[in-house]
């Protein structure tokens, strides 16, 4: 019976049965702030894009009017950079810049009062709206039978204040 | 095992990590370039005006009249300088004759010394508005001079009709220099100014009156201080900026044919706007010498995020 109590061996037996666990936990946590920072640059981008493109005004109607009034192209503007931005953070993406900037739905209200039929805002400003779902790569996720790729819900809006 | 756990959990740290670089808008441009003169200043975008309407690059500042001896000349002062507006010829009238566009002419069309009307040119001025030449004014060009002469209206000496009532204070007698033997030329006094001077601003020289103007922070804004008498454009003979913030302007006063330059950095208190008084002086016959002041209201936006 003194193989009951011998306890030699014990602590090696106990880790290995833990370190999966910290491993799993572990790779979790860094996942989940992987995913923290991916999901600030996409708002970062989606950001960026809106300030652009309100930043971008009809000169002839500021000469006729002196009102502030988005260009024409604001939304394409809004759209282009943010395809750009995104590329940036190609490596965390689960489709190309591109694509995603493409699906994304952009809306320029270039006169005001406006109603934004999405998410029921009224906009007192001239306004650029961007609401995109972007898919993230989670492999980590994947690998501990969770969901490989996270969408992440973004909307921006911006207008001259 | 623990120095296993350490590396593992190092090269995992490792194998995620990426580079938090923003995207460089001037990457493509290169460092070692020099740097880029600073752009001058382009009011509005060249478009493509149809057959007989061309790109304004001489703007019109006033008409001058300048004698010297006994010639007279009748010019029109110009600057040089695109304001984004478009032109085409209406009329070319020779001296004396006249044309269906007299009196459509903001600055009027003046006469010579015997009564008739000097020979230029008549322009129409338009805006280009998001499709359609928009016309804005009509303006005269003089282009015309004349030698004075003794004319039959002749003052008589004072002492071969000591009856007759002396002449009103205001006609100024002019003895012509070449010529001592001649009499003195008498100019009809200019009637007096009854017209009342109303200012306008606007954002372009031929642009919309405003009132109220927004800007973006920082952006530079052109605005142009102008009269109107009767309903017509008169030239400006200076402006001045005499109350408001200027922001970064380039100048608080200018003559007419230069416009008031500024951007403004700072954004004004909460619900608050600048106010911008210009002193406008004119001096033309129909306004006589005036001085009018005209505001407007400078509203100063910022691109900003919404929660």
């Amino acid at each position: 019976m003194n193989w009951i109590r011998d306890d030699r061996g014990s602590a090696m037996v106990l880790t290995l049965m833990l370190a999966p666990l910290l491993l799993v936990a572990l790779a979790g946590v860094l996942q989940l702030g992987a995913l923290r920072v991916a999901g600030a640059r996409v708002r970062a981008a989606a950001d960026l894009a809106t300030l652009v493109a309100v930043n971008d005004q009809d000169d002839a109607e500021l000469a006729r009017s002196g009102a502030l009034r988005l260009s024409s192209d604001a939304a394409l503007v809004a759209r282009e950079y943010f395809a750009r931005e995104l590329a940036l953070s190609a490596p965390l993406l689960n489709g190309p810049a591109d694509e995603i900037a493409a699906a994304a739905d952009i809306a320029a209200y270039a006169s005001a009062p406006a109603y934004d039929m999405r998410t029921g805002a009224r906009y007192d400003r001239p306004t650029v709206r961007v609401a995109v779902d972007v898919p993230v790569r989670t492999p980590v996720f994947g690998a501990l039978l969770l969901r490989p790729v996270t969408i992440l819900h973004v909307l921006a809006v911006s207008s001259p204040r | 095992m623990n120095r296993g756990s350490i590396a593992g959990g190092l090269g995992l740290l490792v194998l995620w990590s990426s580079p938090a670089l923003a995207w460089d808008p001037f990457l493509d441009e290169g460092r070692s370039e020099p740097p880029v003169p600073e752009a001058s200043f382009d009011p509005a975008p060249f478009i493509a005006p149809p057959p007989g309407l061309y790109y304004v690059t001489d703007t019109y500042v006033e008409d001058v009249v300048t004698s010297s001896g006994s010639l007279t000349t009748y010019t029109t002062a110009t600057v040089h300088e695109s304001t984004g507006s478009y032109a085409r010829v209406l009329d070319t009238v020779p001296t004396g004759a006249s044309s269906a566009f007299d009196g459509s002419a903001f600055n009027g069309r003046r006469a010579l010394g015997d009564g008739r009307s000097v020979a230029g040119t008549y322009y129409e001025n338009f805006v280009f508005a998001d499709g359609p030449f928009v016309p804005i004014s009509i303006v005269f060009f003089q282009d015309d001079a004349e030698l004075a002469r003794p004319q039959a209206t002749i003052t008589p000496p004072a002492t071969a009709t000591p009856s007759r009532p002396a002449p009103p204070s205001t006609v100024r007698p002019l003895v012509v220099a070449c010529c001592a033997d001649e009499r003195p030329v008498v100019i009809a006094p200019l009637p007096a100014p009854t017209k009342p001077v109303r200012p306008v601003i606007s954002i372009l020289p031929v642009g919309i009156p405003l009132t109220m103007v927004e800007v973006l922070r920082g952006r530079a804004v052109t605005l142009w201080p102008r009269a109107f008498a009767d309903g017509r454009e008169v030239p400006v003979r200076s402006w001045t900026v005499v109350a408001g913030d200027a922001g970064d302007a380039l100048a608080t006063a200018g003559s007419g044919g230069v416009p008031f330059r500024s951007s403004w950095p700072r954004l004004a208190p909460p619900g608050g706007a600048y106010e911008i008084v210009f002193r406008i002086e004119v001096d033309t016959p129909e306004t006589g010498h005036r001085t009018v002041d005209g505001a407007i209201t400078v509203v100063v936006r910022s691109p900003a995020l919404q929660d």
